[in-house]
């Protein structure tokens, strides 16, 4: 009796903790969910280089054009890759988001008029699709870029963009780049 | 676990063969159908939006320690967290034996047991919504799809080991509770989703095929016949 009552209690606490040890019901920040867009620049004269972008600054554009946000996803580093949120709402809808790729952004700042920022706008067009992760992460949400105009960019009097390349039309995972662009 | 739950058997008398001078009482044990329902998940029911459940159980007794037990029920059980919102029903059985390792004294007939079960159940998953996770939240609005979309003729297979007691609170007239460990053996998932919940199985866990539940039980015996417990009382020599 008094070995079963024992049996019963420890085998109790032995669940208890097991199971309370579960991180189950939190979504684990190291969880592969919805992935941002990597673009990563290289240089347009040595194409095996990767090239840093000088004080770039980035700005997410809503349907007007207007600023979507007071705060830019980037925020004037220099940089040679960067990580950018893809706007979605339904499943298996053709979706775009454009983005303002400022160089030299300090630039726009100082009285120098022999020195400015330079403004370029690109477009992502993508198919999002939704992907079961798990019970605390529920869905996430991947892109498909599709075969042509994944990605489109604003021509203007002097881009410092000269070209771009889809290296990965699906986005699944922030493990490598997607997207190349070239630039002087 | 399994070895652990063997050793109660091997402890019990060993005081048969003393030479003492003994008197052999003889007590009338009640053989029969012990039938009832689990009253834990009927509260739950009326307090817990989210879970609707019943569940009968049955035992017959086989030997003096040995029954065969079953349990038939029905659960719904909605889960929803900021992301997901599923609600999964259906029904199981589960069948098994229970194992009294309990000794009684004189006509009482308690239990305190182990056993083990094998239990299916079919059931559905409705998922109701979902909230796409999305870490990045500099688009703001978050994706939310509201269709209704149903997975139906899931099944599951799995054991269970119990332990639990039983108490015999007026004449024929059982409260009991118990303690099952599960383990899942197989379960169709539903394409690209996962069962989260289900019904007689409970929750399920990332980590493995681990599952756990609780019984309160009350139930009734519907004697069907007797037979004599023998009970060695041991006078001392004068």
């Amino acid at each position: 009796m008094k070995r079963i009552i024992i049996l019963l209690s420890f085998l109790a606490l032995i669940t208890i903790i097991a199971l309370s040890c579960e991180r189950d019901d939190i979504c684990a920040e190291d969880t592969a969910t919805t992935p941002h867009l990597i673009i990563r620049f290289y240089d347009i004269n040595n194409q095996d280089e990767l090239k840093q972008v000088r004080q770039l600054e980035i700005i997410g554009l809503d349907d007007d054009d207007m600023p979507f946000s007071t705060t830019p996803i980037l925020n004037r580093t220099n940089t040679d890759s960067i990580a950018l949120p893809l706007r979605f709402a339904d499943e298996g809808v053709e979706t775009k988001t454009r983005f303002q790729l400022v160089k030299d952004a300090d630039f726009a700042d100082n009285m120098d008029d022999s020195n400015d920022s330079n403004i370029d706008i690109i477009e992502v067009k993508y198919t999002p699709e939704f992907i079961y992760v798990s019970r605390a992460c529920g869905y996430k949400s991947i892109f498909n870029l599709g075969t042509t105009g994944g990605l489109t960019q604003e021509i203007d009097a002097d881009n410092w963009i000269i070209s771009t390349e889809i290296l990965n039309e699906n986005i699944e995972n922030e493990n490598a780049a997607h997207i190349i662009i070239y630039i002087n | 676990m399994i070895i652990m739950m063997l050793f109660p058997m091997t402890s019990q008398s060993q005081t048969e063969n003393e030479e003492t001078i003994s008197d052999t009482l003889v007590y009338k044990q009640k053989y029969g159908l012990r039938i009832g329902g689990d009253i834990g998940k009927l509260v739950r029911t009326a307090v817990d939006d989210d879970y609707t459940g019943f569940e009968i159980n049955g035992d017959y007794r086989l030997t003096k320690k040995l029954y065969i037990a079953g349990e038939l029920g029905t659960e719904e059980r909605r889960i929803a967290n900021g992301f997901i919102d599923v609600t999964a029903k259906g029904s199981y059985f589960k069948g098994g034996i229970d194992y009294n390792t309990y000794t009684n004294w004189l006509d009482m007939q308690n239990m305190i047991y182990t056993g083990f079960r094998v239990g299916v159940s079919s059931f559905s998953q409705t998922r109701n919504s979902i909230t796409i996770f999305n870490a990045d939240q500099f688009w703001e609005s978050p994706s939310t799809d509201n269709s209704i979309k149903e997975f139906n003729g899931l099944s599951a297979i799995w054991i269970e080991l119990v332990i639990g007691l039983k108490a015999e609170l007026f004449t024929n007239f059982y409260a009991g509770l118990n303690l099952q460990i599960k383990s899942n053996i197989s379960q169709d998932q539903p394409d690209g989703f996962e069962n989260l919940y289900i019904p007689g199985f409970n929750r399920t866990y990332d980590s493995g095929r681990f599952g756990i539940g609780f019984g309160y039980t009350l139930s009734y015996l519907i004697p069907i016949y007797k037979k004599d417990k023998k009970v060695v009382v041991e006078a001392e020599k004068n």
